[in-house]
């Protein structure tokens, strides 16, 4: 159930931090509220102790998608819905409207937002891998000072990130990236519909003259959190594609994660499925040329 | 803490007090004695509880009850007007969607959810606007039927 | 045998619709009475412990609480169980499962209560936890049950024939065990009762989301040492049900009587979706092991059949699940020597009992994988092995029961199903396709669980090598209704009104199938009215005849039987008022149709049905009656499982069409063709929306549904982890309708709701079979299952699915 808490609608950031310096542990911000009341429900641990809620829904700049002279910067509270159907991401970033697509049930991407997917930081959090290899940074306020940091940097473990409890993520900001990239999205769940996900796996590469002059790999599901292959991907740049080194790649993968992550219940099943969807995928991305 | 709501149900404005830490499946089920919005997992997963808010379906399970303030909302007991059933009822009664009925006023607002935004929906479409709509009796395949019959006739 | 129908076997409008899409409808937990109570249980966490004491004291003087509930409070028997008396209403000895309830607090906040319940105090002490039902019978296991002296619930033992010579004529065996999973009913709505004291006449009102009221009457008259009478159990509108709102229902119910009689005001009983998945009964795990042998030719000569089933903590329908299974376990096939053990066990698991399909999906499951071994092995397509072997008319059962006076439909429904789907073909292009099997599927098939999981680059496999498709059949009989298991017989009262219009309701209950409709279907055409001129009351233990359960697809047949009677009681009276009335001969045959009654053979003799009705009350005729439909003689003979099992039976064959993605492991079905012979379709709607229901929810068993438990303790308590078919997980569905004659049912209607469940996961897995390769002997055929031929179990507990 619900804990009995006094509940807090801030209009604008000047207000919401002043809540937030002033109540800090005490506080919870709330969004779409589809992690934290179903968290309730369950007696989530993650939930415990919170006397304040405080609610994003009625700052209007922390649900914009805008256009900035190097990107686009949306705003935390964007529901996935509005992610889903804007077009400017999908134009500049589909791989994330993808990964938004795949979140839940349409009920959920109605009220669900990007900020609280990653700020939960589950390791099945879709929108997460498809952010990473976009070199999402994220946009971080407190009352005192306004930070910025990477989001592979801001999420530190299972349900843990960077965030401090006076503060609030505000924006994600993605860098237009330049022409030619390839790119591809996929989730692998249970059954079809509505389903946490087993594996995320978000690709972009980029090819001059058949040699890799960049590539991103991004998991989600398969290791603790979602995470970025950097030494898979300087491995790969300069590499000329072929059959070959998709193998290799595929191969690989399945070692870093081995090594990310240690044996667990599901690796049997999910390292060999990994290195299968990820061997499918850079095919995939190759033959059919899907841009970003 | 008691805070006061103002909102729009079924076209009707409604003022009440109540607690921060409800939900507005509680705040229909509850207080406005709206008992046809159902609670079935309270985690979202179900969609029985599904209410059509601000033109888009929403878990009423997952609102908390502030957040509905100057909301426009629409339950399965807004959609029969003057005694006449919406085209969408109908077509449930005629292609034998409903069993047991509990998923159905929650399937209901998801298909009319869907049909205002986009009234000539494909299957795809419409399987994809129901996906968090459990229903363990029919196989949803009758409430498909009735939903695509229903394309264009949404007002 | 009427030629022409006005309403049977067309497609009518459920009468209950309009409340349903209206929300008008009211199910339990929408029905609130201004002074009601809220019961919350109290469960400890264990799977198995002697409770030594239950210490409230932290809590019974909590403002809030207005009284506590224990076994204390039941006045009558708090042992309580439908066929076996084993199950508690309130716990005060032991522990057995984690779901038992020791103590209900009663008061008016529920959210309150429900945190209070989390401080009573206990001490107990722990026994070891029975998880595994094949050590069950072992020497040294635990008994669950002292009282019972043996964790066995039940053994049937079949014999026909001559085993030995059976196996001795075969010039090939097959041996073989599947495993089937336990699962959750999945109904939407969650478990809801309120019990209403009626201080006037000392009786206790019960309205609840209750398949079986006049079981649960029994039960709470039991639980209260009331008479019958004055428990008066209403079903509210029942949000779903599938076998599962029995016995879990009963008890609640009690539990609530208790209360209201001790606080004197109504107490409701509302459970969460996580407590519903704890406390209620699932559908039983089975382990079976099948030795089939057979000619070169293909016929089968001999069947040795062991199966086990784990029942959980209670016995509850195991008896009659299980006896299900050993009367139709070879199959519909002619098999001269059987040789069958069924038994049931207890364990400290979650308790297992009625779930649609009631102990046939678990052996249709394994003797029908092993008749597509069988076909295998002999380079026969499935249907050729199923058309040497399978039963028509005046075919001898296992049970030794001559199949007759019915149209014995297997052989039709079997042809009717493979034309629809080119199946021969299709499936010998398939097995063509796919006979290699690839170099990846068979390492990780041969996987352990080390580091030489991860695939080397080689074992990778080109995209287009992975989609594999396959198309599978499975058959299937089933016995209709209770059979020698149960008595069997229904009621309906009806009762013409002096305009013509008429009440109707009969003692069995609309658990959402559409029941109501039917039954309104066959009186209307009776009595040559259309469905609109029928009322449907509500049930209510006290204005119909006790109709046994609504389970076993037994409503039209029999309720629909009796509703059939009651109305040609009255069509028999106002033809004879008519005939003296219109001084015709009581030989004369008058015709209700259209609203009218008319002679055949005097057309200007013609009145209204309104009218009739109106100058029959006046003459003081009786336009009510009570059909009863008793069912025809059964016989069982126990202890070799001989007899006539069942009255009558039913036909049905599924083919699924499958795609099956190698490189994950995921199965899409694409197509299931199912053809049925339910007897006669009485609302084509409704018949129609049963195959869609069914098959969807036999996928869902067969691809990914499952409960697991670790130490007695489920781990998926909601539906993010319980994986029942959303919309966008099954393809096509074709129903197909092969109907046949018999002299039972109205018209010769007979089962539909459970056949169409039993064969999907069969078929399903043949098709896979068919698409991979490889069998698979496990279910359900999930991403592992497929991908490594075993199933992964989290160590933890958690929720969530974590890496």
């Amino acid at each position: 159930m619900i804990p009995k808490i006094e509940y807090f609608s801030p209009v604008n950031l000047t207000e919401l931090l002043k809540l937030l310096d002033r109540h800090q542990q005490a506080a919870k911000i709330i969004a779409g509220g589809t992690d934290i009341i179903a968290g309730f429900h369950q007696g989530s641990a993650r939930f415990k102790g919170i006397k304040y809620l405080i609610d994003l829904n009625w700052i209007d700049e922390l649900k914009k998608v805008e256009l900035s002279s190097d990107g686009i910067v949306i705003g935390s509270a964007a529901s996935f819905s509005e992610i889903l159907k804007n077009e400017l991401i999908n134009h500049h970033f589909p791989l994330l409207s993808t990964a938004a697509s795949r979140v839940g049930s349409v009920q959920i991407r109605n009220r669900a937002t990007i900020g609280g997917n990653f700020v939960n930081n589950a390791p099945c959090a879709d929108s997460v891998p498809a952010l990473l290899v976009y070199d999402a940074e994220i946009r971080i306020r407190s009352v005192e000072a306004e930070r910025a940091v990477s989001l592979a940097d801001f999420l530190l473990k299972p349900y843990q990130t960077q965030l401090r409890s006076d503060e609030v993520v505000t924006q994600i900001r993605l860098p237009f990236l330049s022409e030619n990239y390839l790119g591809d999205f996929y989730k692998l769940g249970r059954r079809r519909g509505v389903a946490i996900s087993r594996i995320t796996l978000a690709v972009l590469m980029k090819l001059v003259e058949s040699k890799i002059d960049d590539i991103r790999i991004a998991s989600g599901a398969v290791t603790p959190i979602g995470k970025r292959f950097v030494s898979l991907e300087q491995f790969a740049r300069g590499k000329t594609v072929s059959d070959h080194l998709y193998r290799e790649l595929a191969r690989m993968l399945g070692n870093e994660i081995l090594d990310a992550t240690g044996l667990r219940w599901s690796s049997a099943y999910k390292l060999p499925v990994v290195q299968q969807t990820f061997y499918q995928q850079l095919q995939h991305i190759y033959q059919t040329g899907n841009l970003r | 803490m008691t805070i006061e709501l103002n909102f729009t149900i079924n076209e009707k404005k409604i003022t009440l007090k109540t607690e921060p830490n409800r939900r507005l499946l509680d705040i229909l089920r509850q207080e406005l004695n709206l008992t046809g919005t159902k609670e079935g997992c309270a985690i979202g997963e179900c969609g029985a509880c599904t209410v059509v808010m601000n033109g888009k379906a929403v878990n009423s399970c997952l609102v908390l009850a502030p957040q509905i303030n100057g909301a426009e909302i629409l339950t399965v007991e807004g959609l029969e007007k003057d005694q006449r059933l919406h085209f969408l009822q109908e077509n449930f009664l005629k292609h034998g969607a409903v069993q047991c009925g509990f998923c159905t006023p929650g399937m209901l607002m998801s298909a009319y959810a869907l049909l205002s935004k986009n009234p000539n929906p494909t299957e795809a479409e419409v399987k994809e606007a129901i996906a968090g709509n459990l229903c363990r009796c029919t196989g949803y395949k009758q409430i498909i039927d009735a939903i695509l019959e229903t394309e264009g006739d949404i007002k | 045998m009427k030629k022409t129908f006005n309403l049977v076997g067309k497609p009518v409008i459920r009468q209950d619709g309009y409340s349903k899409v209206t929300g008008k409808a009211r199910f339990a937990d929408d029905i609130n009475y201004p002074d009601q109570l809220f019961g919350v249980m109290v469960r400890l966490p264990i799977a198995h412990a002697r409770i030594k004491k239950i210490d409230f004291s932290e809590i019974e003087n909590h403002p809030s609480v207005i009284t506590i509930c224990t076994a204390g409070d039941i006045s009558g028997s708090n042992i309580s169980g439908i066929i076996k008396q084993d199950q508690p209403v309130f716990c005060d000895q032991k522990i057995v499962t984690p779901g038992d309830v020791v103590a209900m607090l009663v008061g008016e906040d529920e959210e309150l209560l429900r945190q209070l319940a989390g401080k009573v105090k206990y001490e107990i002490e722990p026994l070891p936890a029975l998880t595994d039902p094949r050590k069950a019978l072992d020497s040294d296991a635990v008994l669950i049950h002292p009282e019972s002296k043996s964790n066995l619930i039940v053994h049937y033992p079949l014999r026909k024939g001559d085993i030995e010579r059976g196996f001795s004529q075969s010039d090939h065996i097959v041996e073989q065990t599947y495993t089937t999973q336990l699962i959750e009913h999945g109904y939407i709505e969650p478990e809801t009762v309120i019990a209403i004291p009626l201080a006037a006449d000392r009786s206790v009102k019960i309205i609840g989301s209750i398949q079986n009221p006049f079981t649960a009457r029994r039960i709470v008259a039991q639980a209260l040492d009331l008479p019958l009478t004055r428990v008066r159990v209403e079903q509210a509108e029942l949000g779903g049900s599938f076998g599962g709102k029995d016995d879990t229902m009963d008890i609640l119910s009690a539990r609530a009587a208790v209360a209201a009689l001790k606080t004197g005001r109504p107490v409701k009983i509302r459970y969460r979706r996580e407590e519903s998945v704890l406390e209620s009964y699932k559908r039983h795990p089975y382990i079976l092991h099948y030795k089939v042998g057979f000619s070169r030719e293909g016929k089968i000569k001999a069947m040795k059949i062991d199966i086990l089933a784990d029942g959980g903590a209670y016995a509850s329908m195991s008896p009659f699940v299980t006896w299900r299974s050993v009367a139709q376990a070879t199959g519909p096939y002619e098999v001269e020597n059987v040789c069958t053990d069924v038994r049931a066990v207890y364990t400290n698991n979650p308790y297992t009992g009625a779930m649609r399909g009631f102990g046939s999906p678990q052996p249709i499951f394994a003797q029908e994988s092993i008749m597509d071994e069988i076909a295998n092995q002999l380079g026969k397509t499935p249907d050729e092995i199923r058309w040497i072997n399978c039963l028509h008319s005046g075919s001898i059962t296992a049970t030794g029961q001559k199949l007759e006076k019915h149209d014995v439909n297997l052989i039709k429904v079997l042809d009717t199903a493979v034309q629809k789907t080119n199946f021969s073909r299709q499936w010998q292009a398939c097995k063509d396709k796919n006979k290699s099997i690839l170099p990846f599927i068979q390492k990780t098939h041969a996987s352990q669980a080390d580091k030489s999981l991860l695939l080397e680059s080689e074992d990778l496999v080109a995209p287009d090598l992975l989609l594999r498709k396959g198309i599978g059949l499975a058959l299937s009989y089933r016995g209709c209704s209770l059979g020698a298991e149960g008595i069997d017989a229904a009621a309906a009262y009806l009762s013409v009104q002096p305009d013509g219009s008429l009440y109707l309701v009969s003692g069995l209950a609309e658990n959402g199938q559409g029941m109501r409709t039917t039954f309104s279907i066959i009186a209307a055409e009776t009595l040559g009215l259309s469905v609109e001129d029928i009322h449907y009351l509500e049930l209510d233990t006290g204005i119909v005849p006790d109709s046994g359960p609504t389970v076993a697809s037994r409503s039209t047949l029999m309720g629909g039987g009796a509703v059939k009677i009651a109305a040609e009681i009255v069509r028999d009276r106002l033809q004879k008022f008519l005939c003296d009335f219109w001084k015709l001969n009581k030989q004369d045959v008058l015709c209700f149709e259209k609203n009218k009654v008319f002679s055949e053979s005097d057309p200007q003799k013609t009145l209204r049905f309104s009218e009739v009705c109106q100058l029959a009350y006046r003459k003081g005729v009786c336009l009510a009656a009570i059909g009863w439909y008793p069912g025809p003689k059964v016989d069982w003979d126990e202890s070799v499982g001989q007899g006539a099992a069942y009255f009558t039976y039913v036909y049905g064959c599924q083919v699924a069409e499958v795609t099956v993605n190698l490189g994950t492991g995921e199965v899409y079905v694409d197509r299931v063709v199912a053809v049925h012979d339910p007897g006669k379709v009485i609302n084509l709607l409704g018949a129609q929306g049963q195959v869609y229901g069914g098959v969807t929810q036999g996928a869902g068993y067969g691809l990914w549904e499952e409960i697991s438990s670790a130490d007695g303790f489920i781990r998926e308590l909601n539906f993010d982890q319980i994986f029942i078919p959303t919309s966008k997980d099954v393809g096509e569905i074709v129903p197909v309708f092969v109907e046949g004659d018999d002299q039972h049912g109205p018209w010769g209607a007979k089962s539909l709701g459970e056949p169409t469940l039993e064969l999907t996961a069969a078929a399903i897995a043949n098709a896979v079979r068919n698409a991979v390769g490889v069998r698979f002997f496990n279910l359900p055929l999930n991403l592992e299952e497929i991908v490594l031929k075993r199933k992964l179990k989290p160590g933890g507990l958690k929720r969530g699915s974590a890496v």
